[in-house]
């Protein structure tokens, strides 16, 4: 079992937490605001007055800044890509209807070219 | 407990006085200790440790005086009076509260040198709070529907308070020895008047008697039993049996500290009563 010690150990300093919720059990989890506290205990304990006291909340989180890591400014211009993928965004499925279609129709008619082939033939006995 | 008539509404209560004159005690009771430590609440804005406690502990104390007008409006609908009224125009000696709720939050006032005491704040509504959860769990069966009902609603809230009331009193406890020693020192003195809390009156056999809540000793046995838990829980020694204080609030004994409580509060709504806001 944890000590209550260990919970309590950084009473001394406040770290800056974030605070992200959740409106419903389907919904995502938003970033909401950050707030000052001794712990993530404590935090919880906070969050919910300090800032959803109108809004329906289902599930919160909190996060300590410090353990969030981010780009750097420098390293963000790497995050942009050449413009030569669309093969990667579903808009690149767009006609995916209309060719199926193609394809249904074109094996249909072959079935039916084949159907009259061995029609023939049968007569032809 | 006696088989006891389940009475539905307002109305039905009206028809029998003793049930009424029982009812309307009680709710007092509850009204009065929801009012009065909510304004003690309010009297903390601007002054809580750090800002996230202030915004929180004013909301809290926000839906604590709202549990405080649910009651008072059944009252009201109980034909004993309009619900503001009843709030801000009693004399102190018709209120019903525990005197554990009038005491002030310190030395000084609000607006001279408050030195108010922050351990106090934490124990008084932990304490008060695990009783409070234990009587809204006994309404749960009350004879008079419309408490019951309203009961369920406040129990969801109140358990998210208690939530908060306890990790304070955990942080606290396992913090500097300061820290732990000024919550000592509050706990005893809120120990000192807890014992009052689950007196229900000089009406309390009436009370029981219409099956409106639970026995006294029931709800004290309970509510000692869950408290002891959790200082057991947080580490905290157990003060023993809750002690009472020199005067009965439930039979409308009060000290000054309600007198300064009601003279504040109601400052503004007797200027003019029939303003409207």
């Amino acid at each position: 079992m944890r000590k209550m010690s260990e919970n309590t150990k950084n009473s001394r300093n406040f770290d800056i937490y974030e605070v992200f919720s959740q409106k419903t059990v389907q919904s995502p989890f938003v970033h909401q605001f950050s707030l000052l506290a001794p712990n993530a205990e404590v935090a919880l304990a906070m969050a919910r007055e300090n800032f959803l006291r109108r809004e329906p909340c289902f599930n919160l989180w909190v996060v300590k800044r410090d353990d969030i890591h981010a780009l750097p400014p420098e390293e963000r211009p790497f995050l942009e890509r050449l413009d030569n993928k669309s093969y990667r965004e579903t808009k690149g499925y767009g006609d995916l209807q209309s060719r199926w279609r193609r394809h249904r129709e074109a094996y249909e008619a072959r079935q039916k070219q084949n159907q009259a082939n061995s029609g023939s033939q049968a007569g032809g006995m | 407990m006696a088989e006891t008539k389940r009475v539905e509404t307002a109305a039905e209560a009206k028809q029998n006085q003793e049930y009424l004159q029982a009812l309307s005690e009680l709710l007092f009771q509850l009204a009065d200790d929801d009012f009065i430590l909510a304004y003690r609440g309010s009297e903390w804005l601007g002054l809580a440790p750090h800002i996230e406690e202030d915004v929180a502990y004013s909301s809290m104390s926000q839906d604590i005086m709202g549990h405080a007008v649910m009651y008072y409006e059944m009252l009201e609908e109980l034909g004993l009076g309009k619900a503001d009224d009843l709030a801000q125009l009693r004399q102190a000696d018709a209120f019903r509260n525990a005197i554990l709720v009038e005491r002030a939050n310190g030395t000084g006032g609000y607006n001279d040198n408050p030195h108010y005491d922050w351990g106090y704040a934490i124990a008084r509504n932990f304490i008060y709070g695990m009783f409070k959860r234990v009587r809204l769990e006994a309404l749960l069966s009350s004879s008079y529907a419309p408490l019951a009902q309203v009961s369920r609603k406040m129990l969801t809230e109140h358990r998210y308070h208690m939530m908060h009331w306890q990790v304070w009193m955990k942080q606290l406890a396992n913090s500097t020895p300061e820290a732990r020693n000024r919550l000592e020192a509050a706990i005893a003195k809120v120990w000192g008047d807890a014992g009052e809390l689950s007196d229900l009156g000089p009406k309390a056999e009436k009370i029981v008697g219409f099956g409106l809540i639970a026995a006294e000793a029931q709800l004290r046995a309970e509510w000692l039993k869950q408290t002891q838990n959790i200082f057991a829980q947080i580490g905290l020694d157990w003060p023993g049996e809750p002690g009472s204080p020199a005067q009965r609030g439930r039979a409308g004994e009060h000290t000054a500290d309600l007198d300064q409580a009601l003279a504040t509060l109601s400052e503004v709504y007797r200027i003019d009563p029939a303003a409207s806001w």
